[in-house]
């Protein structure tokens, strides 16, 4: 048994059986198998339930604003590579208001992890559609059903080669406790998306929905997670049966191995002025 | 003081740049005292673009009206320009272009005379120079010296080639006249030559800048570029983002986790940036913002010059929070400023803006060597270690708590959050702690009023009939109409403020001079008197504004001034 070093008593937010009680334990766990120290590690949110997340874990956090989790997490990775950076946050905060930069973040393959807790529905401003929401569901701004096409972002993050692409499902936390430890270990950007059921807001994708349909596509012996056009195939399956577990993962570069700077050890720790400035100067005389 | 002005136009992409930057390097070389203005379109070919070079033999802060050379490499720059000639001024065309009326033409078809030397086409531009020269000089040297620093990595054949092409070009400019030559400073000025574009960025290498994000974004970008060229060899990281939002939060993440951290924009881009503007506030965390402003609003005009942001800049937000708002007149301040920004940043860790515009960014100037030792730096109350029990949003009188950064305590954790929070960082909702949250952070103003910059001045302290109130890029414009104001025998004070928000208590005391305060600014309501007025319920005698997107010549403000514009 690990010591629970990550683990705190705090009152939450959160609705009692809320889908986030089993994404903050298993993430807990992850961390404490890995033997990280809370100093080292840096949670990352914006605004939503999920975005509190951070306030109820042990580590360092940066609670930002709805949608710029990743932005802010790339830079806190940039300026410390030696931090652990967990960057967490909603379908609402992630795939509508921080569209543009999951995708951006998907080609720079920063060496974070992304966790998102995708509830198919925005909780905290009460029970209105989101990006991922299933087509029809009625909700508080749709009320003759959601009419968009649902926001897939496994196959968005598998298209944009992103290098680790997981699907967890909240309600099996052994499960996602350890497809969170593959994806911390990951060197370079991983997705973690978890089907979070709201228990409050979202009576469709209930505990029971979710029981009767998830898999561990990685117990198929003919799924090759480094296959993309397999992963990409897998990544439509949704209904009777719904796949979770590590859908794609490849070798790529990083972000910081792209940065000339990094070579020279973390950012924060090298000197502030560079020794070679006063060949900038020289340049104007 | 003796001026030489000299104004060469011509389309985009037709050289303009590759000619002015010569003679830029030249001029300096050569001993005299430059300011140089870059007048151009937002387009990559065509259209009308030029450059107003002012050479002097004592130091100059900006372009004045008159052209005394005139070069046009196209016919719309004589039509455009041939009414701002000086007496004995002279046009120097490109090839066809027809004899004026009363000016004196010289006809040289650069690239026909580059041919003739057997040289590409592209070596017109050294002609162009080298016929230029013929009116500064009576010999090459100085432009041979800056030819062979240019294309000396292009080999010996490139460099004679340039050098041919000038002397050609000189030649025919001479042939049958008796050039007098601009009067030189007696002893050659120790100087640099560079713009605000250039001081900026340098300034913040110089106060220790490790992180950069920014989206690009005229008249921005040259920042942005300048740290993307030197970021390896310096060791610091440009980080293009895909959007402005994404900028500052990426400089927002970084600053959090310790380094001096930054981004550049113009106020579209600024605009986008607000948001993330009160999360620095919130979580306390310093970030330095430069706003290069164009003409809004919205798009605008895109490469020209306004300083229509300011109120945007102070008051621009959702909830109060501490900030400051600097505002560089020229290239050395826009320099040492920048040591300013990223000092107060930390010392009182909430975001600092630097309000730049295109009119600083793209002019040149010569200034006496910029000393990177003369920024010292200051990080405020930065801690190295702490354990368990530390909290980053201590209580303390200054409203400045310790700040540790995540990764290095003993134990300590840096919980930070845009949420109003406990002295942990941690969520709250109740009044009390608000209230007492609240009162640290904006405690912060106390300090930064008492810190701020003192206004700078300039012409005569003692009973002045006209004092002339501005802030940043008209900072050199000011200073000479108060120069034309003494020539005539009218005793003018200028009062240049490089600090606009807090707005320093020292300005109060201006008011208690005698003489018409007159506020000077670049954009149409007046955004620096309602300013002055809310902060120092001070109100001036008159104001001088101008909107057009093109910056001040002495000479607009002294007209606006006695011609009645100024009440």
């Amino acid at each position: 048994m690990t010591e629970k070093r990550f683990t705190v008593s705090r009152e939450t937010a959160w609705c009692p059986g809320c889908g986030n009680f089993g994404i903050i334990n298993s993430l807990s766990q992850a961390l404490d198998n890995l033997g990280l120290d809370p100093k080292d590690v840096l949670f990352v949110s914006g605004i939503g339930q999920a975005g509190k997340t951070p306030h109820y874990i042990k580590g360092n956090v940066l609670n930002t604003l709805h949608g710029r989790t990743l932005p802010t997490a790339t830079g806190a990775k940039i300026a410390n590579q030696e931090l652990t950076v967990i960057a967490m946050g909603g379908d609402g905060d992630g795939y509508a208001e921080g569209g543009n930069h999951f995708l951006h973040a998907l080609r720079k393959n920063v060496d974070i992890t992304y966790i998102v807790h995708n509830n198919q529905v925005f909780g905290l401003t009460k029970g209105q559609a989101s990006p991922s929401s299933d087509l029809g569901m009625i909700t508080g701004t749709t009320p003759r059903g959601v009419s968009y096409e649902s926001f897939n972002p496994l196959a968005v993050a598998i298209t944009l080669n992103a290098g680790f692409v997981a699907r967890g499902y909240a309600g099996d936390q052994e499960h996602l406790s350890k497809v969170l430890q593959a994806a911390i270990q990951y060197p370079g950007f991983a997705l973690v998306d978890v089907l979070q059921p709201c228990v409050t807001f979202n009576k469709v994708n209930t505990y029971q929905w979710y029981r009767a349909r998830v898999y561990d596509l990685n117990q198929d012996p003919d799924y090759n997670p480094h296959d993309r056009k397999m992963a990409w195939e897998r990544s439509w399956e949704w209904g009777e049966e719904i796949p979770i577990g590590i859908f794609y993962q490849v070798e790529r570069a990083t972000l910081s191995e792209h940065i000339p700077a990094l070579e020279n050890g973390p950012l924060v720790k090298q000197p502030l002025v560079s020794p070679y400035l006063g060949e900038v100067l020289a340049q104007f005389k | 003081m003796r001026n030489f002005n000299i104004l060469i136009g011509g389309e985009a992409g037709q050289g303009l740049v590759s000619v002015s930057n010569l003679l830029i390097r030249a001029i300096t070389k050569e001993g005299w005292y430059l300011f140089a203005q870059q007048d151009y379109m937002s387009r990559i070919r065509g259209g009308h673009n030029f450059v107003r070079l002012r050479l002097a033999d004592q130091p100059v802060y900006c372009c004045e009206r008159g052209v005394d050379l005139l070069v046009a490499l196209d016919q719309v720059t004589i039509d455009l320009h041939h009414e701002e000639l000086n007496q004995n001024g002279v046009v120097i065309a490109d090839g066809q272009s027809s004899p004026g009326e009363n000016f004196d033409l010289i006809s040289i078809s650069f690239a026909e005379i580059a041919k003739k030397q057997g040289q590409p086409p592209i070596m017109a531009n050294a002609v162009a120079a080298g016929a230029i020269w013929a009116f500064l000089a009576d010999n090459l040297s100085a432009i041979e010296l800056v030819l062979a620093e240019t294309f000396g990595d292009k080999g010996d054949e490139v460099v004679q080639g340039n050098i041919k092409c000038a002397q050609a070009g000189f030649n025919l400019a001479r042939e049958g006249r008796t050039l007098t030559h601009p009067a030189k400073p007696l002893e050659p000025p120790e100087v640099m030559i560079l713009k605000g574009n250039d001081a900026l960025p340098t300034g913040a290498l110089a106060a220790g800048l490790k992180f950069m994000s920014a989206y690009p974004m005229t008249p921005a970008t040259g920042v942005t570029e300048f740290i993307a060229a030197h970021s390896e060899r310096l060791s610091v990281v440009m980080e293009q983002a895909e959007d402005e939002i994404a900028a500052i939060n990426m400089a927002i993440g970084a600053a959090y986790a310790g380094v001096r951290a930054m981004t550049a924009t113009s106020g579209g881009g600024f605009a986008l940036m607000t948001e993330a503007l009160g999360l620095a506030g919130s979580a306390e965390i310093p970030v330095v913002v430069i706003n290069a402003q164009r003409p809004g609003p919205s798009t605008g005009l895109p490469t020209r010059t306004e300083q229509g942001d300011l109120l945007f800049a102070v008051y621009g937000g959702s909830g109060d929070y501490p900030k400051a708002v600097l505002a560089p007149g020229d290239v050395e301040e826009a320099f040492y400023l920048m040591g300013t920004a990223f000092n107060l940043a930390d010392q009182f860790q909430t975001p600092v803006i630097v309000l730049s515009d295109q009119h600083l960014a793209d002019s040149y100037q010569t200034v006496k060597p910029l000393d990177p030792a003369k920024i010292s730096i200051d990080r405020g109350n930065l801690i190295t270690d702490a354990g368990p029990e530390y909290k980053r949003y201590q209580y303390t009188d200054s409203g400045v708590s310790p700040r540790l950064l995540p990764g290095f305590g003993s134990g300590g954790l840096v919980v930070s959050a845009g949420d109003e929070h406990d002295e942990e960082g941690h969520l709250i909702e109740d009044a009390e702690t608000r209230i007492k949250m609240m009162e640290k952070r904006m405690r912060k103003l106390d300090g930064m009023k008492t810190a701020a910059l003192a206004p700078v001045t300039y012409g005569v302290q003692e009973e002045p009939e006209y004092i002339l109130i501005g802030f940043g890029s008209t900072k050199g414009a000011v200073r000479e109409a108060v120069d034309l104001l003494i020539g005539k025998g009218i005793p003018s004070l200028q009062v240049h403020l490089p600090q606009v928000y807090p707005l320093p208590d020292k300005l109060r005391q201006i008011w208690n001079l005698p003489g018409r305060k007159i506020i000077v600014e670049n954009n149409y309501v007046g955004q620096l008197e309602k300013l002055i007025g809310a902060e120092l319920a001070a109100a001036p005698d008159g104001h001088v504004r101008k909107y057009d997107g093109r910056p001040f010549a002495p000479q607009d403000i002294v007209e606006q001034l006695l011609g009645g514009g100024g009440r």
